[in-house]
């Protein structure tokens, strides 16, 4: 394999530190010659293949399945019912929410209901994929319709019908985010920006490989063997052991290539509990591998929220107060690691604002619509949009210019650590610099030039946007308890194990589940650096093997944190074994430890390089030959070394909605220039920059690919991606022929800059930095809204294809309620 | 199984494959199969038996007449049509659609005649090939009849064709002197599907002299918009006046709404479109 060779080259190269180079990816021999080991290239001895027969209907009592048709095909091993797995499982799965939503019923099939199109009713199993397709066809489901509603406030503010009878209401969880003093603030301040409505659209990443699992009910030993591309799998763990009456033990979840994740991925378990079932039921193992109609039907897909009644309170120079508004959360049908979305969006409570006073009604609703769960920005990106918003229709409205605005408002470089009024710290940053980096990078000045030249009659307008935005990183669990203070979650963490092997391999093991984040890569920069060898050597065992891996109850990738927690891990492992390798190498070289160093794999006398020992005979001292050793010394050391990095949290008060919620905070300042075209609404991305700044980058690279990455999906969904769906709930875009995701056609170059604020909370200096806060959304939305002009209509969508774009054109031109306000005290200058 | 079990048979000839045709019932012409194949997937069409005609020569051949009109065979690829210097020669408006219909793997399987036969109202190629005042020949056991392109698209998925019958080849007379030719798609999106499209084909001596304007995606077929034609016949080729034309479509289209476009949107947008091909097809001309 040529990475194998460039590594051999790469291994005389002495370098000062490896971390902080674009060291090519270790990954990459693998994933471009099509040698990766993804979901759908594995398979069990004797596995049957699963389909899942699920409901046209958006909201429908089920009268009768009956499945005799199929089971009748050839071929067909089983077929599995809601009913049935019902009476097979224990309890319903677990519920984070509390009160009425803890009442919630979610099994691993619909049972009596069916809430969303797409819901499963029963999962069939075949000698082929084919047969088991032909045979859920067979499947014959009477339903009976039922009202359907589809969207969250109508679901929680009218009389609506109701999902889950067991709950009651359609409000899954409701409370109210309330710091400093916001009414007080409205009443003083010198203008009011009073803005009804603002939505943010749902929509999700797509990514390439859809769910999958191959899993196996284990007659003999009880063990469910659970082979899957899920990236959080002690969770699933969590939330389906108990439903099946298994203990932790008995799961062996474990993941090797993922075809992308972001956040999408988390959350499959009822699939992977009703495939359990079904292999139980069976007595052979199930594979599925999702369909994409399916996965867009019945996956995930990311939270929809509208903000209602928002009011600004801004001063005359045009100091922001607060924000005040309601929110109101669908996330469809059932609760699907939600209601967490609820406390989530509280990490970036202000954003890039130093503003004091907050309130955020917050309401966490149900609809006929697919579950969502995280999807890259993870209802931080709603919060993050919905500010710049806020930022861009107060300068719109009372005439400021959206950069002096910002800068003003702005968490200045001297206020880090910088603690928000729900008590999160923002460790550090330069927000003005890295503004003023990305309009010099856009030469935004020869752009403000060109659009005011460009006069009437043209037919086309420029739009410049700006969109500041966090990525908060390296979640603190506790704050699980704000939504549900009986949860035991507090904290996070990532295990990692380095060992010396045998011949005196170096080998890095951790518990995560990388998804093109190039956690070989970076974790073998940063044991490099410890061991003072070349990552070259430095092998890293990916993917998540329950019964190989050190794990901890977090273990997995998500929520922007593997620079922090994985690499965390690395290091401490890593240091760790650095010491026992000095202290054999001390006793085979008789030499003090502190007189010794490590270099290309060696232990070696400083100064004397002719006394030193290679990995292999430390290994050998270890491993093999180790009578040799004094007792007290191989009684010590194994050269096995795990470490579980800790990050330094406190349990949030609860009452107050108060704590270091996330450990780290990237900041992401995009900025962009359109052209839109007056006649259609088409809207053409004529410069692209993005300002990124993590702190201290592992891997400058990587960095970039993660920017282009995040740009990419926030263009596709202020432009072109959407799940929307009609009154009877019907899903409008069920595969791509419908859903745009956005190619590289439609992206444009990206142009990026970095600046390097290192965390000081963090072992490395580093920030999570993968989802980019929604950025590419938020400054899409600018560039609109600053095309549209003054007394120009509201962007007050974050999804604007062409049509709505036309309209917002249009609706410029008269004077029909735009749905702002500026309501000014005497005094304050308008 | 993915696809249902299906017989399949690749005749010698034409005559070969008419005969089958006409004389199973469940039987289907197989072109490059990049729609056909998606219905089967789909269960959404049932055949029993796939005439293979791809590789039949009869069926591949581009000739390019002395009178400049150009025969294209129903089994010619959107890549060869993109490459065939015949077509470059007097009709680069087809190479040019042809060019970037979806992407290069169903460039090099897909056919102008399954393009056409499938009758999709989002295809690239019947606005044109009306536009163009293109003439559809088609064969039967019995013989040969021609068809104007204008005709041969009757509804979703449905065109002229009787059952046992076969479009063999499309021929586009030539693009007159001073005319030219336009073709304009609103597209979600770079390129991807398609909210509206004209295409439109004049000849203009000094002032318009011949006129066609077609709109796609704002009914189940292509369709001329005679009002908008019947205005710009006769009167100076400016922006204005093709403005004013265009502003004639109105209620008498009534496309649909869905997840790309609202109906009124599409209306709206029909003008702009319609009155963007003719411009761009005068402009055409004018370089000549």
């Amino acid at each position: 394999m040529s990475a194998t060779s460039r590594s051999k080259a790469a291994t005389r190269e002495r370098v000062e530190s490896w971390t902080g180079k674009s060291v090519p990816r270790k990954e990459d021999g693998r994933l471009v010659q099509g040698e990766g080991s993804f979901i759908d290239d594995l398979g069990m001895h004797g596995q049957g293949y699963a389909w899942f027969v699920r409901s046209p209907y958006a909201h429908a009592r089920i009268v009768s399945v009956d499945p005799s048709a199929a089971l009748a095909l050839e071929g067909v091993y089983a077929v599995l019912t809601g009913e049935e797995a019902r009476e097979m499982c224990v309890v319903p799965f677990f519920q984070i929410a509390p009160g009425d939503g803890a009442r919630i019923e979610e099994w691993p099939l619909a049972v009596d209901k069916v809430r969303y199109q797409g819901d499963a009713v029963a999962v069939v199993l075949a000698d082929s994929r084919d047969t088991a397709r032909d045979a859920a066809e067979l499947v014959e489901v009477e339903y009976e319709p039922l009202a359907v509603v589809v969207d969250g406030v109508e679901a929680v503010e009218h009389a609506a019908p109701v999902l889950h009878e067991k709950a009651g209401t359609n409000v899954a969880w409701h409370g109210v985010y309330d710091y400093g003093d916001i009414d007080f603030a409205l009443e003083h301040a010198d203008h009011v920006i009073k803005i009804d409505r603002l939505h943010f659209h749902r929509f999700s990443s797509t990514p390439l490989e859809c769910n999958g699992a191959v899993v196996d009910w284990d007659k003999g030993s009880g063990v469910i063997d659970v082979k899957s591309n899920i990236q959080m799998p002690m969770f699933a763990a969590m939330v389906i052991g108990p439903s099946l009456g298994v203990a932790m033990n008995k799961f062996s979840f474990s993941s090797r290539d993922i075809g992308g994740a972001f956040g999408n991925k988390i959350a499959f378990y009822p699939q992977i509990a009703a495939l359990a079932l079904l292999s139980k039921k069976a007595g052979r193992p199930a594979k599925w591998t999702e369909y994409r109609t399916e996965h867009m039907l019945s996956s995930t897909h990311g939270n929809e929220r509208t903000f209602l009644d928002i009011e600004v309170p801004v001063m005359a120079d045009g100091t922001i107060l607060g924000v005040k508004a309601r929110a109101v959360d669908d996330v469809g049908a059932y609760l699907h690691y939600e209601p967490l979305g609820a406390v989530i969006w509280s990490q970036v409570l202000t954003g890039c604002y130093k503003f004091k006073n907050v309130k955020i009604d917050f309401t966490t609703a149900l609809t006929n619509k697919c579950p969502v769960a995280p999807n890259r920005g993870y209802s931080r990106m709603q919060q993050l949009w919905m500010l710049e918003r806020v930022i861009d229709i107060v300068a719109h409205e009372l005439d400021f210019d959206p950069v002096a605005l910002r800068k003003l408002n702005f968490v200045q470089p001297e206020d880090y650590p910088y603690q928000t009024p729900n008590g999160c710290v923002y460790d550090s940053g330069n927000l003005p610099l890295s503004l003023d980096m990305a309009l010099e990078l856009a030469d935004v000045d020869t752009w403000r030039r060109r659009q005011s030249e460009m006069g009437t009659g043209t037919g086309k307008r420029i739009g410049i946007g700006i969109g500041s935005t966090l990525d908060s990183g390296t979640n603190n669990f506790g704050q699980a308890r704000i939504v549900n203070p009986d949860l035991p979650f507090s904290g996070n963490g990532e295990a990692a194990f380095a060992k010396l092997d045998l011949y005196g391999e170096v080998n890095i093991n951790l518990g995560t589940t990388p998804q093109g984040q190039s956690h070989e890569t970076t974790s073998a920069q940063v044991a490099a650096d410890i061991l003072n060898m070349s990552p070259n050597d430095v092998t890293v065992t990916i993917g998540f093997d329950q019964s190989h891996n050190s794990f901890v109850g977090f273990s997995g990738t998500y929520a922007s944190q593997f620079a922090v927690t994985g690499l965390g891990a690395v290091m401490g492992a890593t240091a760790k074994l650095r010491d026992e390798i000095l202290e054999v190498g001390a006793f085979a070289l008789g030499a003090p430890k502190d007189d010794l160093e490590l270099r290309d794999g060696a232990c070696l006398v400083k100064g004397d390089p002719s006394r030193s020992i290679p990995f292999i005979g430390i290994a050998n001292l270890i491993y093999t030959n180790n009578a040799v050793l004094p007792s007290e010394l191989s009684s010590k050391i194994d050269l096995n070394c795990r470490y579980v990095y800790v990050p330094p949290f406190e349990v949030p008060d609860v009452e107050r909605k108060m704590g270091n919620l996330t450990l780290t905070y990237a900041s992401q300042i995009h900025v962009c220039v359109v052209e839109v075209d007056e006649e259609t609404g088409v809207v053409e991305i004529l410069s692209y920059v993005a300002v990124d700044d993590c702190g201290k980058r592992i891997n400058p690279q990587i960095v970039e690919g993660q920017v282009h990455g995040a740009v990419g999906l926030g263009i596709g969904a202020a432009l072109y991606e959407a799940f929307e769906y009609d009154e009877d709930g019907q899903l409008q875009e069920p595969s791509f022929y419908e859903y745009h995701a956005g190619t590289a056609m439609d992206i444009p170059d990206i142009r990026t800059g970095n600046i390097e604020s290192p965390s000081p909370f963090t072992p490395n200096g580093a920030k999570g930095m993968g989802e980019g806060g929604g950025a590419a959304v938020h400054t899409i939305c600018s560039a609109l809204q600053d095309a549209l002009g003054k007394d120009g209509a509201v962007v007050f969508d974050s999804h604007n294809p062409w049509e709505r774009v036309y309209q917002l054109l249009q609706s410029s031109q008269g004077d029909e309620p735009r749905g702002v306000r500026v309501i000014s005290r005497e005094g304050g200058a308008a | 199984m993915l696809l249902k079990s299906v017989n399949y048979v690749r005749p010698e000839s034409v005559t070969e494959a008419l005969d089958i045709l006409s004389s199973n019932e469940g039987a289907a012409p197989l072109a490059g199969g990049q729609s056909l194949t998606n219905v089967l997937k789909h269960r959404v069409a049932s055949v029993d038996l796939l005439v293979d005609i791809s590789a039949l020569s009869e069926l591949r051949a581009i000739t390019r007449a002395g009178d400049g009109s150009l025969e294209v065979g129903a089994c010619v690829t959107y890549d060869e049509i993109d490459h065939s210097p015949d077509v470059r020669a007097g009709h680069v408006i087809l190479a040019r659609e042809a060019s970037h219909i979806e992407d290069q793997q169903i460039r090099n399987r897909g056919t102008i005649g399954g393009n056409c036969c499938l009758s999709d109202p989002t295809n690239n190629l019947p606005p044109l090939l009306v536009a163009l005042d293109a003439t559809m020949n088609i064969r039967a056991v019995g013989g040969t009849r021609h068809v104007a392109a204008e005709d041969f698209f009757k509804g979703y998925f449905l065109t002229a064709l009787e059952p046992g019958e076969l479009l063999v080849s499309i021929t586009i007379p030539p693009i007159p002197v001073g005319g030219g030719a336009g073709y304009v798609s609103l597209s979600v999106a770079t390129d991807s599907k398609t909210i509206v499209r004209a295409a439109a084909r004049v000849r203009v001596d000094g002032v318009i002299e011949e006129v066609r304007v077609v709109l796609a995606r704002v009914a189940s077929v292509p369709i001329r918009h005679h009002a908008m034609e019947e205005a710009l016949r006769g009167v100076a080729p400016t922006a204005e006046l093709v403005r004013a034309a265009a502003e004639l479509i109105g209620s008498d289209v009534e496309p649909i709404s869905d997840g790309h476009g609202s109906s009124e949107y599409r209306r709206e947008m029909a003008r702009v479109v319609a009155r963007r091909a003719v411009l761009a097809a005068i402009e055409e001309g004018g370089r000549k």
